[in-house]
C-alpha cells in the first residue's frame, strides 16, 4: 500500500516540494518531446493541420486512467488517497468555454507555455505574463465571480456515476472512443496535409489493441463489486494476502470473549466493537458498547479508527465477520479482529450463569463471570464512568446519521435537538431533548451573546437531566454551526464525550429514519461544574497581545464582505489587522433538501494546511458573536487535530466597539486612495 | 514542419511518436498520483506567482482578499510552484537535446510580431482567468482530472475544445504564411 503525500497531509513539506520539482521535470520533458514547445503545432489542432494535441493528450489520459485503475485493482493505492477535485458545473462550463478561446488565441496553455518559454519562445513568455495577469484579475473580481465559482457544486462526482455506468464499463467505452478518435485524426491529417505516417500503421493497430485489451482486463481484475464496502479491491494483493494468511494461521486475528469482556469493563480507549448483524437482531440484544454498522458502510464508518486501537467484529457465527475483516484488511486496516465463536461464544463463555455451567469454576472465575453478567446484562449504571466508556470511544466527533441510528437506545446516549421548537414539536429523533441555543448565551460584562459561565451552563444541563458521563449527540437544522456552539458549552464544562450529527436533521429526514413527537421523560440531575476546563476562550487583550507575532494565525470566519468592510452590523467595519479570511461556509457543502454537511476531512485538512503552518501553531478564530467561529474551532480542534486553537467569543462585536483597538478596512482604504 | 522563421545550422530533430510520448506523459502523471496524491498542474503555480506579485505590491490588500488571501503571506510556498519550475527545467533539457531551443516569436510569415504577441497576451489573460474559475487548466483539470474520471474535468475538456474550434476561425490570420 502506498501512502501518498496528500493522504499524509504532507503536500506542504520540503520533501513534497522536491518531489514536485522532479515530477515537473518529467512533465516538462515529455511535453517538449511531444513538440508542445511550438505554439504553431498546438494551435494546429484547431485548424486540423496537426492533431498531436489529441494524440498525446488522450494517450496520456488513457495511460494514467488505466494505470491508476490497475494500481487500485491490485490494492496498492486507494482513490481516497488522491485529491479528487470537486465538480462545479457552472464554473467548469464557463471556465472551459473561456479557456478554449484563450487557448486558440494565445496558441498556448499554461503547461505548454512553460516548455515553450524554456525553448526560447517569446510568445510563450508574453502568454505566461497574461496568465499571471488573468489570475490577478480573477482575485480582484472574486467577489463578483464568487456566485459562478460555486455554481452547481456537486462535490466529488465521478463521470461514470453521472452517466449511470459501471466504472469498468465507462473506462472501456472511453478507451474505445479515444482509439476511434486516434484513427479519425490520422485520417483528418491525411486529408488536410497529405501526411499521416501512423495512419493504419501496424504500430497504431497494436497500440489501439493494447489499450482496449488493458481496459477490458479491468473486468477480470476487479469485477463489479457485490458490496460497496469492497469496492476498493476485489483481487487480493499477494503481500496483503500473505500477511493475512499468516495471521489467521497463528490465530492472531482472533480475540477471546473473556479478553474482550475485560477490556470493555476496563473502558479501554480506542476499542470499537462492531456488531455486523442486521439492525433488528442488534436491537434485541448486543454486547454492551457495541455499535451496529451495515457491512457496506464498515470502511467509511470506521475510517477514523483505521490502524488506531482495536476494531473487533462479531456476528452470530464467524463467516460474515471474517469476510468483512478480509475486506477491511485489503483496504489497509491492520487492526481488525474477530470475536472467537461470535456472539454465541460470548454468551456461552462470559454471560452463562455459573449455576448453569457443567464445568466446575474456581472461586475467582465465578466472580469474574458474575462481574461480567452484572456489567453486560444488568441495567445501565449511568453514574459509572465505566458504563459509558465504550460508547465514548466508539463515538466519532462528527457522527453520521446511520451511526447515530445504530446507537439509539444505548444507555447514556443523549441527543440534543437545537432546531426551533415548532420543528422539534412536529417531529424529532426519538428520545431527543429540545434546547434553545440562546439559553446557553447571555450578556457578560456588557458584551452581548457570550457563552455563559460554567455554573450557569451546568444548571441548564441539570434541568435537562444530563450527567457528566453521558454521550451527547448534537443535532441542528440547516445551521450546522448551532451544534458547534452548543458543543462549546460542553467543551467549557470539560465534557468532551460529544459528537455533532453531520448533515443535521434534514439528512435524518431525507433518509426517512425514525422520528416521533414524544417528549422524553427527564429527571433533573446535578450536573457537575468544572470551572477550569475552559482553556480555549480568549479575550481581546490576549488577541491584541498576539497580533503580529510570528507564527500566530488569526482567522476571521465571517462572510467575506464583512471581513473586507463592505458590510457591517457593528460599530466599525473591517477586520483585525493581520487576520486571514476563511468564511466558515467554506468548510461546508450543501446538498439536496438543504442538507448541510462538513466537507470531507481530507479536503478540510488540505485547505487549512495552506493557512496554518503547523499542527501546534497558535490559532485564534473569531466571527461577530462567536457562533460561526465555534464551527471553525470544532473543525480545527476536533476534526483536524490542531492542538492550540483559541476562540475569541466576544469577536467583532467587542473589537469594533472598542475604538482604541486597531482595525483594517479595505473598502475605506480604497476609497481614500481614490 | 520546422517551426519558426529563422535559420540555424543545426536542424531541429523530428518530433517523437506522439502516442508513445503520450504514454510517457501518462506515466509521469501516474507517478504524480502515486507519490503526491495529486495530479500534474501548471496554472496553479503561475497563479501563485500572481499572488506573490500582488503581495509585493499591496500586502494587506492581498492578504485580506478572498481568493489570494487564503494562500497566506507566502503564496510561493506551494508544491505546484516547484512543479512549474521543474516543467521549465525539463522542457529546456528536452529542447536542447533536440536542437529546438531558439529565441523567436512563433507566427505565420505574413503576421506581424505585434499582432502575434497581442493575441498571446489576450489569450493568456483569458486562460489565466478561466483556469482560476475552473480550478485548473489543461494539465490540472482536463488531463489530471479526466484520468481520475471526474465529471467536472470532462465537462471542462468538452467546453474547452468546443469554444476553441468555434473561435479558431476568428484568430486564424496569425498563422497565415
Amino acid at each position: 500500500m502506498i501512502d501518498t503525500l496528500y493522504s499524509l497531509d504532507a503536500l506542504g513539506t520540503s520533501r513534497a516540494f522536491f518531489l514536485a520539482l522532479l515530477l515537473g521535470c518529467g512533465f516538462g520533458f515529455t511535453l517538449e518531446r511531444a513538440g508542445f514547445s511550438s505554439s504553431r503545432r498546438l494551435a494546429g489542432v484547431f485548424y486540423f493541420t496537426d492533431m498531436a494535441v489529441v494524440k498525446v493528450m488522450f494517450s496520456a489520459l488513457i495511460t494514467a486512467m488505466l494505470g491508476l485503475s490497475y494500481l487500485v485493482g491490485f490494492g496498492w493505492i486507494q482513490l481516497d488517497q488522491i485529491f479528487l477535485m470537486p465538480t462545479i458545473y457552472g464554473a467548469q462550463i464557463v471556465g472551459g468555454l473561456l479557456f478554449g478561446v484563450g487557448f486558440v488565441m494565445g496558441g498556448w496553455c499554461p503547461g505548454t507555455a512553460a516548455v515553450g518559454l524554456a525553448a526560447g519562445r517569446i510568445d510563450a513568455l508574453v502568454f505566461l505574463l497574461g496568465v499571471v495577469g488573468g489570475s490577478i484579475l480573477f482575485n480582484e473580481f472574486f467577489s463578483v465571480i464568487q456566485v459562478l465559482y460555486t455554481a452547481g457544486d456537486q462535490g466529488t462526482l465521478m463521470a461514470y456515476t453521472s452517466v449511470g455506468m459501471s466504472r469498468n464499463g465507462f473506462i472501456l467505452a472511453f478507451t474505445l472512443m479515444a482509439v476511434a478518435a486516434f484513427w479519425l485524426v490520422e485520417w483528418v491529417e491525411k486529408v488536410r496535409t497529405g501526411r499521416a505516417p501512423y495512419r493504419g500503421s501496424p504500430f497504431l493497430k497494436a497500440f489501439s489493441l493494447a489499450l482496449v485489451v488493458l481496459a477490458g482486463g479491468l473486468f477480470v481484475l476487479s469485477p463489479a463489486p457485490s458490496e460497496a464496502g469492497e469496492k476498493a479491491a476485489s483481487i487480493v494483493p499477494p503481500v496483503v494476502e500473505k500477511t493475512l494468511m499468516g495471521r489467521i494461521e497463528k490465530g492472531q486475528d482472533h480475540i477471546e470473549p473473556e479478553d474482550i469482556a475485560d477490556r470493555l469493563m476496563a473502558g479501554e480507549p480506542d476499542l470499537v466493537i462492531v456488531d455486523v448483524r442486521p439492525a433488528a437482531e442488534f436491537k434485541v440484544f448486543h454486547i454492551r458498547g457495541a455499535i451496529n454498522v451495515p457491512l457496506a458502510e464498515l470502511a467509511e464508518t470506521l475510517k477514523l479508527q483505521k490502524n488506531r486501537g482495536l476494531i473487533v467484529l462479531y456476528s452470530n457465527g464467524m463467516t460474515h465477520p471474517a469476510q468483512a475483516r478480509d475486506s477491511l484488511q485489503r483496504q489497509g486496516f491492520d487492526n481488525v479482529y474477530l470475536l472467537t465463536d461470535g456472539l454465541r461464544g460470548f454468551q456461552d463463555r462470559c454471560l452463562k450463569p455459573v449455576s448453569l455451567r457443567t464445568e466446575p469454576l474456581s472461586m475467582a472465575d465465578a466472580a469474574r463471570v458474575n462481574a461480567w453478567r452484572a456489567f453486560f446484562t444488568g441495567p445501565a449504571i449511568s453514574k459509572s464512568d465505566v458504563a459509558t466508556a465504550p460508547v465514548h470511544v466508539a463515538m466519532p466527533r462528527a457522527v453520521e446519521t446511520h451511526s447515530l441510528a445504530s446507537m439509539i437506545g444505548t444507555p447514556g446516549l443523549k441527543i440534543i435537538d437545537l432546531r426551533p421548537q415548532p420543528e422539534y414539536n412536529t417531529a424529532h429523533i426519538p428520545g431527543s431533548l429540545s434546547v434553545n441555543l440562546e439559553s446557553f448565551r447571555g450578556n457578560i460584562g456588557g458584551v452581548p451573546s457570550m457563552l455563559l459561565p460554567p455554573a450557569m451552563l451546568a444548571a441548564q444541563l441539570s434541568l435537562l437531566g444530563l450527567k457528566g458521563t453521558d454521550s451527547i449527540v448534537l443535532v441542528s437544522g440547516d445551521k450546522l454551526y448551532d451544534t458547534t456552539l452548543a458543543a462549546m458549552a460542553f467543551e467549557r464544562l470539560g465534557h468532551l464525550n460529544y459528537a455533532v450529527m453531520n448533515g443535521g436533521y434534514a439528512k435524518w429526514a431525507q433518509e426517512s429514519r425514525p422520528s416521533d413527537a414524544v417528549l422524553p421523560v427527564v429527571t433533573e440531575s446535578k450536573y457537575p461544574v468544572d470551572k477550569k476546563a475552559d482553556d480555549f476562550t480568549v479575550d481581546f487583550k490576549m488577541v491584541l497581545a498576539q497580533l503580529g507575532k510570528p507564527g500566530v494565525v488569526v482567522i476571521d470566519v465571517r462572510p467575506a464582505d464583512f471581513y473586507s468592510g463592505k458590510k457591517t452590523d457593528e460599530a466599525r467595519a473591517g477586520h483585525i489587522p493581520g487576520a486571514i479570511s476563511r468564511p466558515f461556509t467554506e468548510d461546508l457543502v450543501t446538498g439536496p433538501d438543504k442538507v448541510v454537511s462538513f466537507k470531507p476531512t481530507a479536503a478540510l485538512a488540505a485547505a487549512y494546511s495552506q493557512i496554518i503552518p503547523a499542527k501546534d501553531t497558535l490559532v485564534i478564530v473569531h466571527c461577530r458573536t462567536g457562533h460561526q467561529a465555534s464551527q471553525t474551532y470544532f473543525v480545527l480542534k476536533r476534526l483536524l487535530g490542531y492542538a492550540n486553537v483559541r476562540w475569541y467569543d466576544a469577536g467583532w462585536t467587542e473589537w469594533a466597539a472598542r475604538l482604541e483597538l486597531p482595525i483594517v478596512n479595505e473598502t475605506q482604504a480604497i476609497k481614500n486612495k481614490q | 514542419m520546422t517551426p519558426g522563421t529563422d535559420h540555424h545550422h543545426v536542424e531541429p530533430e523530428p518530433y517523437g511518436n506522439p502516442y508513445l510520448v503520450g504514454v510517457l506523459l501518462g506515466l509521469v502523471l501516474l507517478a504524480s498520483y502515486a507519490i503526491l496524491g495529486a495530479g500534474l498542474g501548471a496554472s496553479g503555480g503561475i497563479a501563485r506567482v500572481g499572488a506573490a506579485l500582488s503581495m509585493s505590491v499591496a500586502p494587506s490588500h492581498t492578504l485580506s482578499s478572498e481568493y489570494f488571501g487564503k494562500w497566506g503571506a507566502n503564496p510561493l510556498h506551494y508544491y505546484l510552484v516547484f512543479m512549474f519550475v521543474g516543467t521549465l527545467v525539463g522542457g529546456l533539457f528536452s529542447a536542447l537535446l533536440a536542437n529546438r531551443a531558439r529565441i523567436q516569436v512563433e507566427r505565420g510569415a505574413t503576421t506581424s510580431v505585434g499582432r502575434r504577441l497581442g493575441y498571446a497576451l489576450a489569450g493568456g489573460v483569458l486562460v489565466g482567468f478561466a483556469s482560476r474559475l475552473a480550478q485548473g487548466c489543461t494539465s490540472g483539470q482536463a488531463l489530471s482530472g479526466g484520468a481520475l474520471l471526474l465529471s467536472g474535468s470532462f465537462v471542462f475538456l468538452v467546453c474547452l475544445f468546443a469554444s476553441g474550434y468555434a473561435a479558431a476561425w476568428f484568430v486564424r490570420k496569425q498563422w497565415h504564411d
